[in-house]
């Protein structure tokens, strides 16, 4: 009887994770989307005078430079906590072996996919 | 008084016992003689394990339809190649005094099919070369073994499905640290043998994924089935089991379990908890395991510490690293081929050197304590990865 309430309550645990982490998902889609849509509505919005759209451009250029540099960085830090617990120091290879190597680890290590994501663009930059 | 209600009510007992505990009795006409006919495939760990399996099959349907539009390729733009990757080794081990050179080589073959599926296999030759007594030199047979071969199929960012031929995931050492190159000791540990199968793989079936649970933490989880093969070298046992860890990235500790059970035989229960620690503040790894079946069970603890803090010799220091290992192994009620005959405690320590990149040095000394006699073993050896793109674009 105790071995069926152990299994029932894993059974539970295990459900309740996956529904939470779509929810968690769905509550983060929303504000994650909200910035690009803003910045995106505004480089629209500047577009009726050749100097603001420059600017707008200058500034959206700018924007894409920092994201970029924030991605290596977080990156690097997944690489480090995830790849780090088997493999001692960081090797890069070109872009398609290694999107070939990282969906292998994927698979093997059960890496999450936005680990997946920032692993593979650390990895080809 | 042996009459016929005693006979009748003991045959009652013995027929409600062994229907309860998931066995068939017959009685065997005019002789009145009970005799086990065979074992119930439809047990309650049967059942509770076909309702595991089908629980995880009908998430995973509904995952699929609920994620079917998320992107799960690695990146639109970067399409993959496959690959051809492995390992090279060459191990010498003092057993005792006695010799070892070990050869091995190891290739992984990596094929990418569209954007969700992928093809994988590992081939291993290695040999045990001994020295036997009145003959010269080092004599011994290459042995030669795929490992796994295996299709997956990325369903999700949830979930991939497996099915082939896959090394058994239970605990962290035979899926995730065996390679020669990966390992900080060549030997392996007292409880690799428990849980993993008679080729270390299984053949059958397999759900898995990763998925960030919370902003604090990450869950991971593999739900397998294998089916009975008796085709040495890629035999495998009958069970299902699962593995299941919480990974917290800020603490860079992941903790979790595994579970099997084994669906012929004596159709006992397995179970399995591991470790993985590292530090924010030191480059020092911890991994720790431990494994009870009813064959065997023990622990390994390993630590291995990187030289990079130390303030002088930085350039050769940084390049080393410093390893220890302290197993126990505890013999269980039932025999088996592959673990120790005796109880056996040790401890290791051992020293790697990173020469370039996927290439290193490795060194250990180990003391055995057995009720059967102490001994040293020492090991030294190389170990070398590489990685060879097998498409246009792959350099």
């Amino acid at each position: 009887m105790a071995k069926r309430i152990i299994l029932a309550g894993l059974c539970t645990v295990m459900m309740g994770s996956c529904f939470w982490a779509i929810a968690q998902e769905r509550k983060e889609t929303p504000s994650a989307a909200a910035p690009a849509q803003n910045q995106e509505a505004e480089a629209l919005a500047g577009g009726s005078s050749h100097g603001v759209a420059t600017a707008a451009n200058h500034g959206g250029e700018t924007a894409r430079v920092l994201d970029e540099n924030a991605m290596r960085i977080e990156g690097e830090k997944r690489f480090r906590t995830n790849c780090g617990r088997c493999h001692m120091a960081p090797h890069k290879f070109p872009p398609r072996t290694m999107a070939m190597i990282i969906r292998h680890m994927r698979v093997r290590a059960t890496i999450t996919d936005e680990d997946m994501r920032l692993i593979l663009h650390y990895m080809t930059q | 008084m042996w009459t016929w209600g005693h006979k009748k009510k003991r045959e009652l007992r013995v027929l409600y016992a062994y229907v309860n505990s998931g066995l068939e009795l017959n009685r065997r006409r005019g002789t009145g003689e009970h005799c086990l006919l065979r074992s119930h495939p439809r047990s309650w760990h049967f059942k509770a394990f076909r309702f595991v399996f089908l629980l995880t099959a009908l998430l995973s349907i509904f995952l699929c339809v609920e994620r079917l539009q998320g992107q799960t390729n690695e990146a639109p733009d970067i399409k993959p190649v496959p690959v051809l990757s492995g390992s090279a080794g060459f191990i010498t081990t003092f057993d005792g005094g006695d010799p070892h050179l070990g050869p091995i080589v190891t290739g992984v073959l990596l094929v990418p099919l569209g954007e969700r599926w992928m093809m994988e296999s590992r081939g291993t030759f290695e040999s045990d070369l001994t020295e036997p007594q009145g003959v010269s030199g080092f004599h011994g047979k290459v042995r030669k073994e795929v490992d796994y071969a295996q299709l997956d199929f990325i369903a999700n960012p949830y979930l991939t499905v497996t099915v082939g031929r896959f090394l058994t995931p239970f605990g962290i050492f035979n899926e995730r640290l065996y390679p020669v190159w990966i390992r900080n000791l060549q030997t392996d540990p007292l409880i690799l043998p428990i849980g993993i199968g008679p080729s270390n793989a299984s053949t059958g079936a397999m759900v898995r994924g990763g998925f960030k649970a919370s902003s604090e933490f990450n869950i991971n989880y593999a739900v397998y089935y294998s089916a009975l093969s008796t085709a040495t070298p890629v035999n495998s046992d009958r069970f299902a089991g699962g593995r299941a860890g919480v990974f917290v990235p800020k603490a860079r500790l992941e903790i979790g379990g595994s579970f099997q059970h084994l669906l012929q035989d004596e159709r006992s229960n397995l179970f399995g908890f591991h470790l993985v620690w590292q530090p924010q503040s030191l480059p020092l790894d911890i991994r720790a395991e431990t494994d009870r079946s009813r064959r065997g069970s023990g622990y390994w603890l390993e630590s291995a510490y990187r030289l990079n803090q130390v303030p002088f010799w930085r350039d050769e220091l940084r390049r080393t690293q410093v390893v220890a290992r302290m197993q126990q192994f505890f013999v269980g009620a039932l025999p088996s081929d592959a673990l120790p005959t005796e109880n056996i405690k040790m401890f290791e320590f051992g020293l790697n050197y990173y020469l370039m990149d996927g290439m290193k040095a490795t060194a250990s000394y180990g003391r055995q304590f057995s009720v059967g006699g102490n001994k040293n073993v020492w090991t030294i050896g190389v170990t070398y990865r590489w990685v060879v793109p097998l498409g246009r674009g792959g350099n």
